[in-house]
């Protein structure tokens, strides 16, 4: 037991900070009153007032993407850097805090995530509805079917101009915003059209059926991706926005961003 | 002979006498006390204690050991005990039956009444202002952590002037600083607002009409490049190196060039 114990005290020994992952009200505030370091909260949504938060677009179910995303956040707003000890609590089986993971901020290579939700042109909850759009077409398909889909979002002046309809526009005087309601249910039945949805910084779904015209001169995808990956980190390496692609062949979500992959998903495991 | 016949008939007409006001007691209390589980359960059906949540009268409340949903019901019945007491007093003769009616009628109504204004004045200031405090959450200006506290006096004031009016104590001094407090409101805010409502007006124009949309290259105001958006207050109009930020009512007012190529 006592082998035990001091492996316990070994992960806690000299950390600089605390990372809470979606703590309860209680177990947050028992630990930032014991706690000498900063403790930084990162979960969906801030419910228990912390003052150092990191929103979670998603909750990743994969932990490693979850710390990943927490390190990120927490380097760009500045409550810890490269070399930081933190010591991230999280549960991940029933109520409360079950387990603990001891990791430097530097550990990890810097993918972008966190920029790619915060410091993109469109805003965080577009771009996270977006994506909720994208894993939940990913989950059922069309009519049971597998479909591919691609969103551009934000930026969406210079990629209507780097772009030429395929046929009649559907969202055409229309001014519907991804979040709202009766979307979710029309983006569904149009991602059998061919071409991409074009989505505006504040949400407004500018287009459909857009046929994707950038230079793909220099775009660096992993091999074996198909030619509506290709489109999407070319429109991202030539505008500033951000694209999100449904994988009509594998089935995964992948997010672009400055030409380059920023990470993948799977939409089965939400 | 006659005499204990004497004792035992009043000590009879006693005990009828004092019947009627006990059953009418204990019925009133019964009534009372029904009336307030009921109301209970219909303010926990209407939501209310969600809607309570999180204001500091709920907090306070909860620290004298009750609920928001447990003082409007107690309130409730004690209002109904109230009057059951003084129906039995005035059936019992203690109490005059006109001063009765006119109690109940007159004060103990708006008594209640004031009561229950001021309490849900409280708790709609409070949960007002905690709605505004989490709404401004991602301003983090301390000057607007004034308005929060703003909005919830103001509906206090109103609340107790009306909860004083109903006790009809003398409110007229206070009407008038309620005058001047929402003519300043109305004046100022029209005037601080004027720009707004102005590019909010002409927003929804530009939506319905449609002049432009995203993607196409305009010039307005002498601002020449791509829309980029087409919001109720602003038009966002970006160039290579700049983008403007457009008031709705500058776009109408100016007119709008759409170049084609």
């Amino acid at each position: 037991m006592s082998g035990l114990g001091g492996v316990v005290t070994d992960l806690v020994a000299d950390i600089d900070a605390v990372f809470l992952f979606s703590p309860s009200t209680a177990s947050y505030e028992a630990i930032v009153d014991e706690s000498d370091v900063p403790v930084v909260v990162v979960a969906v949504e801030n419910t228990v007032g912390a003052e150092l938060f990191i929103e979670l677009p998603i909750e990743f179910r994969e932990i490693k993407e979850r710390i990943r995303f927490g390190m990120e956040g927490g380097i760009d707003q500045e409550y810890i850097d490269t070399g930081t000890i933190i010591l991230c609590a999280m549960n991940l089986f029933d109520d409360g805090i079950d387990s603990v993971i001891r990791v430097r901020a530097g550990e990890f290579t810097h993918t972008g995530i966190y920029d790619l939700f915060v410091n993109s042109r469109a805003e965080p909850s577009v771009i996270r509805n977006v994506l909720e759009v994208v894993i939940g077409l990913g989950k059922k398909g069309q009519k049971g079917k597998p479909v591919g889909a691609l969103f551009v979002v934000g930026d969406a002046g210079k990629v209507m101009n780097k772009s030429r309809s395929l046929s009649y526009n559907p969202f055409e005087k229309s001014h519907v915003h991804v979040g709202d309601p009766i979307v979710d249910v029309m983006l569904k039945e149009f991602s059998r059209l061919d071409g991409a949805f074009v989505i505006s910084d504040s949400g407004k779904i500018v287009s459909a059926y857009r046929y994707l015209e950038p230079a793909a001169e220099g775009v660096d995808i992993p091999k074996g991706l198909g030619t509506r990956h290709m489109a999407a980190g070319a429109i991202t390496r030539d505008t500033n926005a951000i694209a999100i692609v449904l994988s009509e062949s594998d089935g995964l979500v992948r997010a672009f961003s400055g030409g380059e992959l920023i990470f993948e998903l799977d939409p089965e495991a939400y | 002979m006659a005499e204990i016949n004497y004792i035992i008939n009043s000590f009879l007409k006693d005990i009828s006498n004092s019947i009627l006001p006990l059953v009418v007691f204990i019925t009133g209390v019964l009534v009372a006390i029904i009336v307030g589980r009921l109301s209970r359960r219909l303010l926990i059906a209407a939501e209310v204690p969600e809607g309570v949540e999180g204001t500091r009268f709920e907090r306070t409340v909860n620290r004298l050991g009750t609920s928001t949903i447990g003082l409007l019901s107690g309130l409730i019945t004690l209002f109904l005990i109230a009057l059951a007491v003084g129906l039995t007093l005035s059936i019992g003769g203690v109490l005059d039956t006109r001063y009765y009616l006119e109690l109940l009628r007159g004060y103990l109504l708006q008594v209640f009444v004031a009561a229950l204004i001021v309490i849900i004045g409280l708790i709609v200031g409070d949960k007002a202002e905690v709605e505004i405090k989490q709404s401004l959450q991602d301003v983090k200006l301390t000057e607007m952590s004034l308005l929060p506290s703003a909005v919830k006096y103001s509906i206090l004031f109103i609340a107790s002037l009306i909860a004083l009016a109903q006790l009809r104590i003398e409110t007229a001094a206070l009407l008038v600083v309620l005058g001047g407090y929402l003519l300043g409101v109305i004046v100022l805010g029209g005037l601080a607002f004027k720009d707004l409502l102005a590019a909010g007006a002409a927003g929804v124009f530009l939506i319905f009409s449609d002049p432009y949309s995203i993607g196409d290259t305009v010039d307005i105001d002498g601002h020449r490049g791509i829309v980029q958006e087409v919001g109720l207050f602003a038009t966002h109009i970006e160039s290579d190196e700049e983008e403007f930020i457009l008031p709705n009512h500058l776009v109408l007012r100016s007119g709008i060039v759409r170049i084609r190529s």
